[in-house]
């Protein structure tokens, strides 16, 4: 569901520090028809220009806080955290160097757990300009 | 606006889904424009439109009940759902789905909502999933609960056999046995489709290259069965459709009312992948029976759904005899609302922007002609 809009155009960029840069973040939207807590995530898999991003540098923003990507796929991670219908989910991966600034040709796949329809897993392929 | 009609139009603000996710729409202009198209009744998901669930401030209550006055209407229901898989690797306990249950009981009566529509067990049939949702033993506990905060609990049967199934009626009886009249069922339209839907076939050849003739020939025979009275031959018409050389995406879209079709080699569905797939064990009850049920169970039904996917070029409903359907539940003496529920959004939107506000416009017109208001 919404599987072309789950990679959002809005608020790809590097991210710094010092005047420098450390990494780059992008934004998803849920891939159902409701809001889900974030223990229910099964998989944010991205690949850029044909390099699948390292799971150990994928942090995920939420609401002001920010989790680790591989913490949120752990058992017993809070069930009322919850990514809401429409929100932007921002993932910053930290690879100490940022992104090119440009367009880069992505692969998102996002996979979420409900409760009464098979998990759904989702793809969006596009090419996406980051600040 | 309020009526005193036995039967009163309400809006599933999760047919509003579209405004909501792309942010045209927030919580408040869904609520304006269901008032707008005649409704008096708003139904909301907590999980989508609540932005604070599931910690929701008293001051965001206050917002709510004035959205209520402002637009004059009333809530209607909230939304239960049942997140029994929450880990990949570990599931909610019984006490744990019991205790969500509490929560959205609770958050019901802050809403001033007389019911929440729960996900139970037999919610899409009684074999359909690999992991338990809400079921008996867990509804036999909220019971008290719902008793105490005077809050329906709406089993919503969205399954082929209708609220006459036979297994459904253990939670009517236990409402009697119980002396809580507190649980009961929901009707929802889904049960009365009988051809495919023009939105899915919409979908079909939208996401996944589909031949929309190939589809649309197969649902001309389902309509041409419904209208004549007579069961559709299916494997007559799997043969038909085979000389037509449909391809594998076709044939996919096919599988649900062709079971005999011809499968791509190693395809297995989403839903025998997830060890269910219980829609289809059973056959489906005839439509004179499942209509016979309807009017039969009608002055006993808490609440319905007026499930629609597509409205044609004449104003109906594609795929369901809405005149039928209004019949019975006006014959079997339903006191309550119903409800649009538009479901065509999240299966035409692959091909564009769908007008949800527009349908539900239509829909609540339908509704009020069918009821003589009009």
């Amino acid at each position: 569901m919404y599987d072309k809009h789950i990679l959002s155009d809005a608020g790809a960029r590097s991210v710094w520090e010092n005047g420098k840069k450390y990494g780059y973040q992008f934004n998803l939207t849920i891939n159902y028809y409701r809001g889900l807590p974030l223990c229910c995530v099964d998989q944010i898999t991205m690949i850029i220009d044909g390099e699948q991003v390292p799971y150990e540098q994928m942090y995920v923003q939420h609401r002001g806080r920010e989790y680790a990507y591989l913490d949120i796929l752990k058992s017993d991670f809070p069930t009322d955290f919850y990514w809401l219908f429409g929100e932007y989910l921002t993932v910053v991966v930290k690879n100490g160097k940022g992104i090119e600034q440009g367009i880069h040709h992505c692969k998102l796949t996002l996979g979420t757990r409900r409760s009464y329809t098979p998990t759904m897993v989702s793809v969006c392929e596009k090419d996406v300009t980051f600040a | 606006m309020k009526t005193n009609y036995d039967i009163k139009l309400g809006v599933s603000l999760y047919s509003y889904q579209d405004n909501y996710y792309f942010h045209r729409y927030d919580i408040e202009g869904c609520i304006a424009a269901a008032a707008g198209a005649g409704a008096e009744g708003i139904e909301v998901f907590s999980d989508a439109m609540i932005p604070e669930w599931p910690y929701v401030s008293d001051a965001w209550i206050d917002k709510w009940n004035a959205w209520m006055y402002r637009y004059d209407v009333n809530p209607v229901c909230l939304d239960h759902f049942s997140d029994r898989q929450m880990w990949h690797d570990k599931e909610l306990t019984d006490d744990e789905m019991f205790e969500r249950g509490v929560m959205y009981i609770k958050l019901a009566k802050r809403l001033g909502c007389p019911a929440i529509r729960v996900l139970h067990e037999e919610h899409t049939s009684e074999h359909a999933m690999n992991c338990r949702l809400t079921d008996y033993g867990i509804i036999e506990r909220l019971l008290p609960i719902a008793a105490e905060n005077e809050i329906m609990l709406s089993l919503e049967v969205h399954t082929q056999d209708g609220v006459g199934a036979d297994y459904q009626q253990k939670y009517i009886e236990l409402a009697e046995k119980t002396g809580m009249p507190y649980v009961g069922l929901q009707a929802d339209f889904s049960t009365f489709s009988y051809c495919m839907s023009t939105a899915d076939i919409v979908n079909a050849v939208a996401s996944t290259g589909a031949e929309k003739e190939i589809l649309m020939a197969a649902r001309e025979e389902q309509r041409k069965a419904y209208f004549g009275g007579y069961e559709m031959d299916r494997e007559a018409v799997a043969a038909e459709i085979e000389k037509m050389h449909p391809s594998d995406a076709t044939r996919i879209a096919l599988a649900r009312i062709l079971p005999n079709i011809k499968m791509p080699e190693g395809y297995v569905s989403p839903w025998a992948r997830m060890g269910g797939g219980g829609r289809a064990r059973r056959p489906k009850p005839s439509f004179e029976k499942l209509y016979s049920d309807l009017e039969q169970w009608a002055s006993k039904l808490v609440y319905v759904h007026g499930k629609f996917y597509d409205i044609d070029e004449n104003g109906q409903v594609d795929d369901m005899d809405y005149p039928r359907i209004f019949k019975a539940l006006v014959d079997g003496g339903y006191k309550g609302y119903i409800s649009s529920e538009f479901e065509g959004n999240r299966r035409m939107n692959m091909a564009g922007w769908c007008d949800e506000i527009e349908y539900v416009r239509k829909h609540q017109k339908l509704m009020r002609t069918l009821l003589g208001r009009e």
